[in-house]
């Protein structure tokens, strides 16, 4: 039977075909002889997420545009897929020319959330590549990764021959330059891997030795070859006006989780949440200009004939001309029938004015993120909201015409009380008050207010890099008294799986020795661990005895201030320094102004032309 | 004006359900720029409808879209937009301009061809084989299954033209808003009568949608 029957046999049996069929409007860009570099493009996770997922569709563009390099996509097949392939004994095959991913020069796999870990070395393996570095000969593909956990690249290091930090329009030109360069000289996969340690944000970890103190704790990582730097510093695209941006996306046939058009209004965030990895790895704050954004979303649905837009970036309401921003989109949209909706709202930032507009378009359910529930434990995380200003939000928002409203919170942030619990099923309680108060003739009927607690997991380049998480017997006891005191009419309360957290936690501030508990519980069967129906917990604790390590030596255990961290080497541009004074003062409470009022020294500074705020005034 | 439009349901797209495809068309519709109609009120959608869903699994040759327009567009704009701004696997091979007044092509739809491709060679040719002692029985018996209920049916009236060729069975079938064969129950009824048993790997192509002109023939539905 030859490939095609094959796969067509596959496709006849197994749920939800079109996840693997490709033949998307705007994909299949180019021919497969027409380009000298070939880029298999994996997400690691099922298709529906992957082609939500905003960077995937800028790099496919990005790579495509090239004449000298086509870009396509690999995603995580589901386990019924997987068992059938192995039947019928078929590799991990491209949505575009079903080509293995082994046939590729490059594989590329973008980290977004630790639990798709396991998924990368499925992947690898059904795609014919050897799943570690060392084990790949001159004929293997290079594995490459990028995205926030590459910033914590260690538990990968095993299995990734090199990692791009940070922004990834530039570099990734530049690497798979570097490859194509190799692919017509021919030299070897050492020398194209010194050659990539050479390129600014590149980290090669089998160019690095790490050694242990005898606690367990980082000694040192150092090169060990002069290509390498002692510390890899974060890429950054000054200006998102001039760094690319597709013109048209890939559209999926079936129904995806985002199916809609993004558009990425800025860049990072200057608000300075304690807690939160990504606006501290996206910083500094670039806006792209609203004539810029304006032309790309008319490009945008001209070319995807999608119904909606949504502004996406951590905050969207500090960009700097929102109001006219939406207008000026509704305007010019208003005749194509495509609605604009704002994801993630700040609840101190969006307009009323901008709210009205919203609405004669869509009324979808409001979220609002104020993360704690009391002012104290909001100061700790830097959160830089009050009661007020959330009630005021609210009341706009019912007042406005809706009824349905999420808020989002935390639970086992360091120095977190009882009280604290207690803040959250309050605040729910008020929220409902805001709605009675609204005259009944006034306000949307059928009032919904979801309440979302997740587990606080610490992030490596927070101030809470340091901490300790709650272990699971604190957890499980805090979500308990949750459910108590969120048993309120009219509240639904969602909580975070607390097993799936304290892994994440584990390879979130992990070391290169968590690729052996990687290793060994994908052997075991793991994978698709975000997805509570696949998680094996027990599996997971399995592999972490037989590898003779402690997960709550990664979890649970609060770190001193001389400690090395594992990804002391990666700089992100703030320094470590800056984290510490950041986490004293959540000690006491105390907040940190928003930088865009003034530069807080986060580290950023001292890299030219870099941070325009810090420019505008000096520290 | 309404426009009537012939297109495919290509056969790597097969697997894509009937909703999807619809809205695939819809998409494609506003990335063409087409003057179309939508309706009023809070969602606007595109006046829209299709002349029969096609199965999950199956491709498509000849499957019809109306559309109503909010202006007048020539026939050959329309397919030259369409086909800049639909995939490969969904391209629009005819269209024909139609006035307001113009039947719903639900209403009018007879019965549908199709091309049936048996994978398996044997089986193939045991199908074909027994096409014509299928044919020359009274009653021809085939489970039915609708939402409620599993029920056994006599299919012969339902079949207006069965022959075989190679592994290929060419069919037209009775399809009304109404009443249907649908080409699983003339395979389950082929195979009774040949003996075979098991899973029967077949690729189902509907070639053609047909209403009846005034003469009591079977002719394309767009060209009524
Ligand atoms: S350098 Fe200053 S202004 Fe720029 S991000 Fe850091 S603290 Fe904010």
């Amino acid at each position: 039977m030859d490939l095609n029957d094959k796969i067509e046999k596959i496709l006849e049996k197994v749920q939800k075909a079109p996840r693997y069929t490709g033949g998307e409007m705007n994909t299949e860009v180019k021919g497969w002889d027409d380009c000298p570099l070939h880029f298999g493009f994996c997400f690691p996770d099922t298709y529906e997420v992957g082609m939500s997922h905003l960077g995937m569709k800028i790099l496919y563009g990005l790579i495509n545009r090239e004449s000298w390099s086509l870009c396509e996509r690999f995603f995580m097949p589901w386990t019924d897929m997987m068992a059938l392939m192995e039947e019928e004994q078929l590799p991990l095959l491209s949505m575009e020319s079903r080509h293995p991913l082994n046939e590729f020069d490059v594989v590329g796999f973008t980290l977004q959330y630790e639990m798709s870990f396991s998924n990368i070395l499925a992947m690898l393996k059904m795609g014919r590549v050897p799943l570690e570095s060392r084990e790949r000969g001159e004929n293997d593909p290079i594995v490459v990764a990028g995205g926030p956990c590459a910033f914590n690249p260690e538990p990968l290091a095993d299995f990734i021959d090199a990692f791009m930090i940070g922004d990834g329009e530039e570099v990734m030109t530049e690497l798979n330059r570097v490859i194509l360069e190799r692919k017509e000289k021919g030299f070897s996969r050492e020398k194209c891997l010194k050659e990539l340690a050479k390129l600014e944000g590149v980290y090669v970890p089998s160019l690095y030795d790490v050694r242990y103190n005898e606690d367990g704790t980082v000694a040192s990582v150092t090169p060990n070859c002069p290509e390498a730097k002692t510390s890899v510093r974060k890429r950054v695209v000054t200006d998102l006006n001039s760094t690319y941006y597709p013109e048209e996306f890939p559209v999926p046939y079936t129904e995806v989780i985002f199916d809609r058009i993004m558009l990425e209004i800025m860049r990072g965030c200057t608000r300075g949440c304690r807690f939160c990895q990504a606006g501290m790895l996206y910083r500094p704050v670039r806006e792209r200009s609203m004539e810029k954004l304006i032309d790309l979303a008319e490009k945008l649905q001209a070319s995807t004939g999608y119904e909606e837009i949504s502004l996406s970036s951590l905050s969207s309401g500090d960009y700097s001309c929102l109001p006219e921003l939406i207008r000026e989109l509704m305007k010019r949209m208003k005749d194509k029938r495509v609605s604009i909706s704002l994801p993630s709202l700040r609840i101190d930032s969006v307009l009323k004015e901008s709210l009205e507009e919203t609405q004669q378009v869509r009324k979808t359910s409001l979220t609002f993120a104020p993360e704690a529930g009391t002012q104290r434990m909001r100061d700790v995380i830097n959160k830089g909201v009050t009661e007020a200003d959330l009630l005021g939000k609210v009341r706009d928002a019912f007042e406005g015409g809706w009824s349905s409203v999420k808020l989002y919170f935390m639970s086992g942030l360091p120095t977190e009380t009882t009280e604290d619990l207690d803040g959250i099923a309050d605040l729910a309680r008020k929220v409902i008050a805001e709605y009675f108060n609204v005259p009944k003739t006034q306000r949307a009927k059928g009032l919904r207010v979801t309440v979302s607690v997740s587990v606080f997991v610490p992030k490596a380049f927070t101030p809470f890099q340091w901490a300790a998480q709650d272990t699971l017997e604190k957890i499980i006891a805090k979500q308990e008294h949750l459910k108590q005191v969120l048993n309120i009419k009219g509240v639904t309360f969602h909580w975070h799986e607390p097993f799936v957290s304290f892994l994440e936690a584990c390879f979130a501030r992990g070391d290169r020795r968590m690729g052996n508990v990687l290793k060994r519980a994908f052997e075991k069967g793991c994978l698709l661990d975000g997805w509570n129906e696949t998680f094996r917990y027990d599996l997971w604790m399995e592999a972490f005895r037989e590898c003779g390590l402690d997960p709550a030596f990664y979890a649970h255990r609060e770190r001193s201030k001389d400690e090395v961290l594992p990804w002391d080497h990666i700089d992100s541009g703030i320094t470590k320094q800056f984290l510490w004074h950041e986490k004293e003062k959540s000690e006491r409470a105390e907040t940190t102004k928003d930088c865009r009022k003034g530069c807080n020294g986060c580290g950023l500074q001292r890299w030219k032309g870099v941070c325009s705020y810090a420019n505008a005034r000096s520290v | 004006m309404r426009m009537l439009a012939v297109f495919e349901k290509g056969e790597r797209i097969r697997h894509i359900g009937h909703l999807d495809i619809q809205r695939s068309v819809q998409r494609g519709l506003r990335r063409s720029g087409l003057p179309v109609a939508y309706s009023n009120g809070f969602n606007p959608h595109i006046l829209i409808t299709f002349a029969s869903a096609l199965s999950t699994g199956a491709c498509g040759k000849r499957e019809i879209m109306d559309v109503t327009m909010a202006e007048d567009v020539s026939e050959e704009e329309f397919l030259t937009r369409m086909n800049q701004a639909m995939p490969p696997e969904m391209q629009l091979s005819e269209a024909r301009a139609v006035d307001q007044k113009h039947p719903a092509l639900m209403a009018s739809l007879r019965a549908a061809e199709y091309d049936l491709l048996i994978r398996e060679k044997d089986t193939a040719d045991k199908l074909v084989g027994a096409i014509s002692a299928m044919m020359e029985k009274d009653a021809v018996l085939a489970t039915r299954k609708t939402k409620t209920a599993v029920r056994e049916c006599d299919i012969k009236p339902l079949i207006y033209e069965l022959k075989g060729e190679g592994q290929h069975i060419y069919a037209t079938l009775v399809l009304t808003e109404k009443e249907a064969c649908k080409p699983g129950m003339l395979i389950e009824a082929l195979a009774k009568e040949a003996g075979i048993e098991g899973e029967i790997r077949v690729l189902i192509t509907r070639t053609g949608l047909l209403g009846m002109d005034e003469n009591g023939n079977l002719v394309p539905l767009e060209t009524l």
